[in-house]
């Protein structure tokens, strides 16, 4: 006789019960939840600052505001342009090689902004030399570039204390004649960008300039940012 | 031993590799001839490519001079100065840096002259090398030409040119 025993037939398909509190399980998604966590704060930050052309710096702190004196002499300060992403280096006009084609650069670069964009920009070019550089032979010299630069010169503490607060330096040097005019100025050529809370964000040496398509990048990366 | 030397050399296997250098050697001199350059012997072969002048605001004094030298011959070669009627003198001029970071600061420093290597070039463009104009007497327009001569060592070479004025260089 075959005696089916309901008690003993097999149900082979049934899942096996797992229990609601499988450490494996839990282990697994805490693991998964804290890299994705920890990879979303690091790695957004991280993107942040490597996304930049220029050379970012963090923490971002507020501006050295410098006074200097702009066309007809007027005294300019850099928190005048709080609201404007500000673009400034140092330089002067007897410059043949360096200024010249770091201001050309920044031209091709604020053309490059939209007209919008362009009244939230302010290049800004600082003459070491006031010497030489008058702010009417100053004047004459940015706005051949594009009509809206802006330059700048003072008197030799304002402008040593303006070098000094961005880490930059000059020195003059003296020409093969001797004459007191025959001089060249050797100088930090970094352009740096204040941000429009007023904070020195992004640093470019003078040879990042030419890559238009970058700077504007930046710039619009800039303007886009949170105002603090 | 140099009998051995010289019947390597007299083999006949040898001959007809020398000869097709000499004649490859003739064709490059019959090129070189062809071309706008400075006659060979013992001048350097240089040609200038893409010269270029700055155009510069009126206020300024000077400016610069940039282009490609291209040294075909086999012998170095050195630029040792420029002259135009538009200045009063005309330098060539490297490009210095002093320090490190933030406090590097650029500068530029008269040279008595830039080398043009063998087979070589030598690039004046902007920030780094180039012919410093200075003592401006007047100050040329964007799309005019400047007459421009530079000299070239050895051999008190010079060669003239017709530099465009340029905001920058041609893309």
């Amino acid at each position: 006789m075959n005696v089916v025993s309901p008690k003993t037939t097999p149900v082979p398909d049934a899942p096996p019960k797992r229990p609601f509190f499988d450490w494996r399980v839990w282990t697994v998604a805490i693991v998964l939840l804290v890299a994705v966590g920890l990879s979303i704060l690091f790695g957004v930050k991280q993107h942040a600052q490597q996304g930049f052309f220029g050379m970012r710096l963090f923490p971002l702190k507020a501006a050295y505001d410098f006074k200097l004196n702009g066309p007809n002499g007027a005294e300019v300060r850099l928190d005048q342009f709080q609201g404007k992403a500000v673009l400034f280096l140092f330089g002067f006009t007897h410059c043949a090689n360096i200024c010249p084609t770091s201001l050309t650069n920044l031209t091709d670069v604020y053309q490059a902004l939209t007209p919008e964009e362009r009244k939230q920009v302010q290049v800004v070019f600082i003459s070491v030399d006031p010497n030489r550089d008058t702010p009417q032979t100053l004047e004459q010299y940015v706005t051949s570039f594009d009509p809206s630069f802006l330059g700048l010169t003072g008197r030799k503490p304002a402008i040593d204390q303006t070098v000094l607060a961005y880490g930059g330096s000059y020195e003059m040097v003296t020409g093969p004649t001797n004459q007191p005019n025959d001089y060249s100025v050797n100088h930090s050529a970094y352009t740096y960008l204040v941000n429009p809370s007023g904070k020195l964000e992004l640093l470019y040496g003078n040879e990042k300039l030419s890559d238009v398509r970058q700077m504007i990048a930046d710039i619009r990366a800039v303007l886009r940012e949170p105002r603090s | 031993m140099c009998y051995v030397f010289g019947e390597m050399l007299s083999s006949a296997h040898l001959k007809p590799r020398l000869s097709a250098i000499g004649y490859r050697l003739f064709t490059v001199a019959l090129v070189l001839l062809g071309a706008p350059v400075v006659p060979a012997g013992d001048q350097p072969t240089v040609t200038v490519q893409r010269p270029w002048m700055r155009a510069v605001p009126d206020v300024m004094d000077s400016t610069a001079v940039y282009m490609v030298l291209v040294n075909t011959g086999s012998l170095p070669a050195e630029l040792v100065g420029a002259s135009t009627a538009i200045a009063d003198s005309v330098a060539p001029m490297i490009t210095t840096k002093e320090g490190e970071g933030l406090k590097q600061m650029l500068g530029m420093k008269s040279v008595d002259a830039l080398k043009i290597p063998a087979h070589g070039t030598l690039v004046l463009e902007p920030n780094g090398n180039h012919l410093m104009v200075m003592g401006l007497k007047e100050h040329p327009k964007e799309g005019t030409q400047v007459d421009l001569t530079i000299k070239l060592e050895p051999g008190d070479h010079e060669i003239h040119l017709k530099v465009p004025v340029q905001k920058k260089p041609v893309p």
